[in-house]
């Protein structure tokens, strides 16, 4: 990585910044402060407006989407954006405003429907209240004639007619009153009373004892012309809104369009931010920001290109970006590797060796040729229909080679979905033949192997964590420090490796196993002479030293982890077989076949969506915790270029 | 008196408290994760991993207790089991019973702290999901136990 500076006119800024954008070579850096005599251009209005335009074609999009799903469901994830030629942005630009007005014209309707919709629930409500009075042939607020006071109301309890006037007269015996009762129900009576003017306040308190109380919202006319009115008006409701739907509808074809002009706003924001953080001067104007080493000539020769313009590269400092490069075959790690962190300034790029680990170790986990051919087969044809993105492509290419590699192991352990071949033969012969039997080759079966097995996955697994302490050693000798590269980690590999000796030896012969047992004890010793060096005094460094042996307990509980190879690797097939000996249960009729398909297709797919999973976990797991806790620091920062940051489409090839 | 009845045991045992961790887990995990996908549903890959990482116990269990009634001869053989072959089989399934019991419960609670972080910020989504497989090493010391035992009981004299 290195710094770069380019100086050019301002004249020229608009045509520079484009083609920048266009190679998404230099990631801009913002600078702290301005240079003396130089100063920021604030461009944040125009961003405010493309931002504001990009958020108004998610809402029209989202609102298309309510009325007319996308269709492609699941699978259009995978899809890559649609390219686009450069000379075509000219007419999107033009076009944007158009699309725009769609937008809001689409965001007006939208919102004319929830209008519509909240007006509606509370006519609904409203009808509801009105259908208690329905017989009712005066306005609900009608408080009286010039001798009769007229109070319409509910009361909280269900009276009959007798019981009312029963309950009313026991408030006020002096009360002279009639009353029409108009809908009961439980808990509630609408009614009618009646009493002269001249009683109007006795009334008013006898009926408040009783919780009369008069309706919500009532209003002069007759509540069956009221009811009438609001049916009406909820039914004109209803045909706005679907009108509305009609009209969104209609805007169904122009959703490639906004797609198209969201990117476009997106795109100049990008740009704008850029303009935003860079120095300017009256005539000319500075960016400053990184390069990957290999890109400076590609740069320079572009930039002279289409400006009059100074460029000029420096060393990258200690927060520059990283950015990966790796072959074919190890790329698609390196979504794994930046899950994790990208790589800090000390780190090498552990991507290869990771790439390796990871398909092998997926491969045996997962570990059935029929399951690791499909999975070639499936990401291939994914790639081929769909054809996505970079991003996508390296995670699909990811699962292709772990597919491979799950297919070899398969064979070693003799699974082709489980042990189906030699299940199927048996179904239809009767016989009793096993997958060792069927196969040409000897095979290693996880079942009845499970100890010899276990110890190959361990044996793996100390390989695995040489190799990280191994990169480890090449950091520690690449900064000069020696004492870390020999003391700390290569005494530590060696005492590993004594181990293995000793143990290999165990089953060969003691004098294999006498070599394993004096490197080991002489490792031993060396890290008690060395593992204290920064200790005060002579018993420090020595209990120092001898206390980095208990260090030991967790080599041996990572190494133990490995057993998760064997253990995965056994539930894909035992889960397998376990399905296969249910699909050929039934017999040689046609239920049978039936059965045999149903359950062989349904078992199959469960098997290899919960072992695929386990196996991606683990092997990762593997990764980040047994491996990388060995070398690995992250915490550096990935390359993000200057360039078309787009959703939909796609204007150059990647 | 053979040793059917304890085989069998062993097999129910190792293939239902592990079965219940694995419930457990999966169960408490999948909750706060309907949680999380109520608010954001793109989240959906993240949540069904986190999700699905206590189920392994279960698993393991289900196998432990097929190799048992495979290995005792329950399933297509002469089930010809002695009685101390027998009660060496429930014992056996005692490691993956418990262990998975256990584990299990515990990584689901484990995998539902993981969900929490990664509705807050995605990108901690694969520590997370490496915090809760580190419960999975406990489940699997047992599964392993119980598997090696189980192979080899065919082959005692016992």
């Amino acid at each position: 990585m290195k710094t770069v500076r380019i100086v050019a006119l301002r004249s020229d800024r608009k045509r520079l910044l484009e083609h920048l954008q266009d190679s998404a070579l230099v990631q801009v850096r913002k600078a702290e402060q301005s240079h003396d005599g130089f100063e920021r251009v604030d461009m944040s209005r125009h961003m405010q407006v493309f931002e504001r335009n990009v958020n108004l074609t998610e809402q029209a999009l989202r609102i298309l989407g309510s009325v007319a799903p996308e269709k492609g469901g699941m699978l259009s994830s995978f899809k890559g954006r649609r390219q686009v030629d450069p000379d075509e942005i000219g007419a999107i630009a033009a076009k944007s405003g158009e699309v725009i007005a769609v937008c809001s014209r689409l965001a007006e309707l939208d919102k004319k429907r929830t209008d519509n919709t909240t007006e509606q629930t509370r006519i609904a409500t409203q009808l509801v209240q009105l259908e208690a009075w329905q017989k009712l042939d005066i306005p609900l607020n009608t408080t009286g004639t010039r001798s009769t006071a007229i109070f319409v109301g509910t009361f909280p309890e269900q009276y009959s007619e007798a019981d009312l006037q029963k309950a009313i007269a026991g408030e006020n015996p002096k009360l002279e009153f009639a009353l029409e009762i108009e809908h009961t129900e439980p808990q509630m009576t609408c009614a009618v009373i009646f009493v002269p003017v001249s009683q109007k306040v006795m009334a008013e308190d006898a009926l408040r004892v009783l919780g009369f109380a008069r309706p919500m919202g009532a209003t002069s006319k007759i509540p069956k012309v009221k009811a009438e009115r609001l049916r009406e008006k909820a039914q004109r409701l209803k045909l706005e809104s679907e009108m509305a739907e009609d009209e969104i509808r209609s805007y169904v074809e122009k959703r490639e369009d906004i797609k198209t002009t969201q990117d476009y706003f997106r795109i100049r924001t990008d740009k704008y931010n850029v303009i935003n953080n860079i120095d300017h001067s009256r005539h000319v104007f500075v960016i400053e920001g990184y390069v990957p080493e290999e890109d400076c000539e590609k740069l320079r020769a572009l930039c002279e290109r289409v400006a009059d313009c100074v460029v000029e590269f420096g060393d990258a400092d200690d927060s520059a970006p990283v950015k990966l490069k790796n072959n074919r075959f190890a790329e698609p790690a390196q979504g794994i590797l930046t899950m994790y962190a990208a790589p800090g300034k000390a780190d090498i790029d552990p991507t290869p060796v990771l790439a390796f680990f990871f398909y092998f170790f997926f491969g045996m986990m997962f570990s059935d040729a029929g399951y690791g051919i499909l999975m070639v087969i499936a990401t291939g044809l994914m790639m081929k229909l769909f054809k996505p993105d970079k991003k996508m492509r390296n995670n699909l290419r990811l699962f292709q080679y772990c597919g491979v590699s799950t297919t070899l192991w398969g064979l070693v352990f003799g699974s082709i979905f489980g042990d189906a071949p030699a299940a199927l033969y048996n179904m239809f012969t009767g016989g009793s033949v096993t997958m060792d039997q069927l196969l040409p080759w000897p095979t290693l079966d996880p079942q009845k192997q499970a100890l010899p097995l276990m110890i190959i996955s361990i044996a793996f697994g100390l390989v695995h964590i040489l190799v990280g302490m191994g990169c480890k050693f090449i950091v520690c000798f690449r900064q000069k420090d020696y004492a870390g590269a020999f003391f700390d980690t290569g005494l530590w590999m060696l005492l590993l490796v004594g181990f293995a000796v000793l143990a290999a030896g165990a089953a060969l012969s003691p004098a294999v196993m006498t070599v394993g047992a004096v490197i080991a004890v002489a490792c031993a010793v060396g890290l008690i002479l060395t593992q204290g060096r920064d200790k005060k005094g002579i018993v420090g460094k020595l209990i120092g030293g001898l206390a980095s042996l208990y260090d030991i307990t967790s080599y041996i509980s990572d190494l133990l982890s490995y057993s998760r190879l064997l253990a995965l690797g056994l539930t894909t097939g035992v889960m397998a077989q376990v399905f296969n000996m249910l699909a050929t249960m039934m017999g040689t009729n046609v239920i049978g076949f039936v059965f045999l398909i149903v359950i062989f297709l349904a078992g199959h797919l469960i098997n290899i969506g919960l072992n695929a999973l386990g196996a991606y976990v683990h092997t990762m797991r593997l990764q980040y915790v047994e491996m990388f806790s060995k070398f690995y620091e992250g915490g550096g920062k990935e390359f993000e270029p200057f360039s078309l940051n787009s959703k939909y489409i796609k204007i150059q090839e990647d | 008196m053979n040793g059917i009845f304890f085989a069998i045991l062993g097999a129910a045992i190792a293939t239902v408290l592990a079965g219940i961790g694995s419930a457990k887990g999966v169960g408490s995990a999948a909750q706060t994760a309907m949680g999380v996908l109520s608010e954001d549903s793109s989240m959906f890959g993240k949540m069904l991993v986190l999700t699905l990482l206590p189920g392994t116990q279960g698993l393991y269990g289900f196998i432990v207790g097929f190799l048992i009634l495979v290995s005792s001869g329950l399933l297509g053989g002469s089930a010809d089991v002695t009685l101390a072959q027998g009660i060496a089989y429930a014992g056996a399934s005692l490691a993956i019973g418990f262990g998975g019991l256990f584990s299990g419960i515990a990584q689901g609670k484990a995998a539902v702290s993981g969900i929490a972080m990664t509705a807050k910020d995605e990108k901690n989504f694969s520590k997370g999901m490496v915090s809760v497989t580190l419960v999975e090493i406990y489940a699997l010391l047992a599964f392993i136990v119980s598997l090696l035992v189980v192979i080899q009981i065919p082959n005692m004299a016992i």
